[in-house]
């Protein structure tokens, strides 16, 4: 007779080691290679990003240097974060910028997710960013949005975009799912219609034929910019919404009309917060792609990050720089959309146990 | 006894399908209804129309003396006092137990927090799961999620209950917890309309038994009457297979 297992075999290094590399020796060869490649590769970017690199000097230092020169970084930094918008004021369009990151990381805590929460912490924070960076109150200079740039206004454009763009999004979704044909219908063709265009041509018909063909339009570019991306976000967010609508069980609705609710109590109360649930892995995507797209701006031209940090090594003495500064706004881009992604995966876990 | 609910040459279509022809039902207050019949015979439909879960093309039907028509008031006014037991008891997945229960009275009935999770936590033990309050229902067997629906339906305080299929979702062994709290629900004197295969509950409680089959009304008798005498071959020939297994 056997003795029972009451653990499973535990496996010492070594011999996991030996057989998850070194299985046959053909397998071990391969292995072997791969690490040496992965090893030599590792030590060539640790020698370039940071035992030859330079921190802080001059570009002339830099060149005299083999590894990366992340001088630039530390001389130009507040052109990329800051844009245009005056030196002086920079501590402004900083704590602006923070107070929006905040308000992005706070809205992703479950307690701020009612209608009056959430929208109290949105208006409240934007109003704080727009008093911040266009001044004019509290003894603060005016400083209009042509000055504004670099990352505060890249993160602005994403925040406004999300801050318009997810009410409209509720609201086409909920009227393509109405039970009136004629209001279906048209939420529908204008969601299709805003979808089969690119969001390059919705910029330049908001920037630029826009005024043209309205003269006297109210608004800044960059207000017009954002509204133009929250419509398009808008519109693939609403189907994102009707996706997890839909997918609930008839049953929900059921109970709530039984129980006497009433449309709106239904739907605030039971419908959308389900279906956001169950959409949230394209929400997250859709966050994350419209994070992105805000680099489009540069085209209309709109001071953003991504110019901001053209910016930084186009103006001659840097220019030899540019692999480095691309290293860095690549960097700044995965921070934030891997910790979205990261968040997704969080509130992915926390559900599976229904709440 | 005034009537709870009165029918009136009830039709209703599912494109051109008929459902319902020619349904007439009067539910007297406190009375225990029983419906039975073979899948299909219009049974559910009948109920869910009471409520306006589904809507009746021709016909009348009266609620507690409000007119059940297209004006959403009198909708919202007979939601209110009639209660709705499930088949796949509905549970609101993303709210703990409590919540489910305190939804409904604190939007539609304006009833503070506190009251309403005292009357809340009333229900929940006379349904015999106190105790799972601040759980979720995916925590829950079968048998406890409907005693909970059952409890959230009463927390509004329904004048007439209806139960649509309410064990038919149910592993057999839960089947007489969810029974239990229905008989003493009608030891109370509630107004039940249940749709139901379990012919024991409604041999105990019922004061009529109605039989339907393809969306008409084919006989309607006390229980002993109806179990031990049936008048119609249909009506034989289904009891025959119910009472069979």
């Amino acid at each position: 007779m056997t003795d029972i297992a009451l653990a499973p075999p535990s496996l010492d290094l070594r011999h996991m080691v030996r057989r998850k590399l070194f299985p046959t020796p053909l397998s071990g060869l391969v292995s072997l290679i791969g690490i040496a490649l992965i090893s030599w590769l590792a030590w060539a970017l640790i020698r370039w990003a940071i035992l030859d690199a330079v921190f802080f000097g001059t570009p002339d230092e830099c060149k005299q240097a083999a590894g990366a020169c992340w001088a630039v970084i530390t001389t130009r930094w507040r052109l990329m974060f800051f844009g245009l918008y005056p030196y002086d004021e920079h501590w402004r369009s900083a704590f602006g910028c923070l107070t929006l990151i905040a308000v992005i990381v706070l809205s992703c805590i479950p307690w701020f997710w009612t209608a009056l929460r959430i929208s109290v912490l949105w208006v409240v924070s934007f109003t704080i960013f727009v008093v911040l960076m266009r001044g004019g109150l509290f003894g603060l200079s005016v400083i209009t949005e042509d000055k504004w740039g670099g990352l505060a206004l890249s993160i602005f454009i994403f925040a406004g975009t999300s801050l318009l763009g997810m009410p409209l999004a509720i609201m086409l979704a909920l009227l393509r799912r109405s039970p009136l044909p004629l209001v279906a219908k048209l939420s529908g063709l204008f969601i299709d219609t805003v979808r089969s265009l690119p969001l390059i041509t919705i910029l330049f018909t908001v920037a630029i034929l826009l005024p043209i063909i309205v003269p006297g339009l109210a608004g800044t570019k960059i207000t017009r910019v954002i509204c133009g991306m929250a419509v398009f976000f808008a519109a693939y967010q609403a189907e994102i919404i009707r996706s997890g609508i839909q997918s609930l069980p008839v049953g929900q609705e059921e109970a709530a009309k039984a129980l006497g609710l009433n449309y709106w109590q239904r739907t605030r109360k039971i419908i959308l917060p389900q279906a956001f649930r169950r959409a949230l892995p394209p929400t997250v995507s859709q966050f994350a792609i419209s994070f992105k797209e805000v680099a489009l701006v540069i085209v209309i031209g709109i001071f953003d990050f991504l110019a901001s940090g053209n910016a930084a090594y186009g103006s001659g003495d840097w220019a030899f720089a540019y692999v480095e500064v691309y290293a860095f706004m690549a960097f700044v881009y995965f921070i934030f959309v891997f910790s979205l992604s990261r968040y997704g995966a969080y509130l992915e876990r926390r559900m599976r146990v229904g709440k | 006894m005034p009537a709870a609910v009165s029918i009136k040459n009830l039709d209703k279509f599912y494109g051109d399908f008929q459902a319902l022809r020619d349904v007439s039902l009067t539910v007297t207050e406190g009375e225990k209804v029983v419906i039975c019949g073979p899948s299909g015979s219009g049974k559910s439909t009948l109920i869910r129309c009471i409520n306006r879960l589904e809507e009746h093309q021709a016909g009348s039907i009266d609620v507690l003396g409000t007119v059940l028509d297209d004006n959403t008031g009198h909708i919202d006014a007979i939601r209110r006092e009639v209660g709705m037991v499930f088949q796949n008891f509905n549970l609101f997945p993303h709210m703990t137990i409590l919540e489910n229960c305190v939804l409904a009275p604190m939007l539609v009935r304006k009833t503070p927090r506190a009251e309403a999770e005292e009357m809340a936590m009333h229900f929940l033990k006379k349904v015999h799961i106190p105790e799972q309050a601040m759980k979720y229902p995916g925590e829950l067997s079968g048998g406890q999620q409907q005693r909970v629906a059952i409890a959230r339906a009463l927390c509004m305080k329904p004048k007439i209950m209806l139960f649509d299929e309410p064990t038919s979702a149910l592993d057999p062994e839960m089947i007489s917890e969810v029974l239990d709290v229905m008989v003493s629900l009608a030891r109370e004197g509630m107004t039940m309309i249940c749709v139901t295969h379990e012919m024991g509950f409604a041999r105990q409680v019922a004061d009529k038994v109605i039989f339907m089959d393809r969306g008409q009304i084919i006989e309607t008798n006390p229980p002993t009457e109806f179990f031990d005498n049936p008048q119609h071959d249909r009506t034989k020939t289904f009891l025959s297979q119910v009472l069979a297994h």
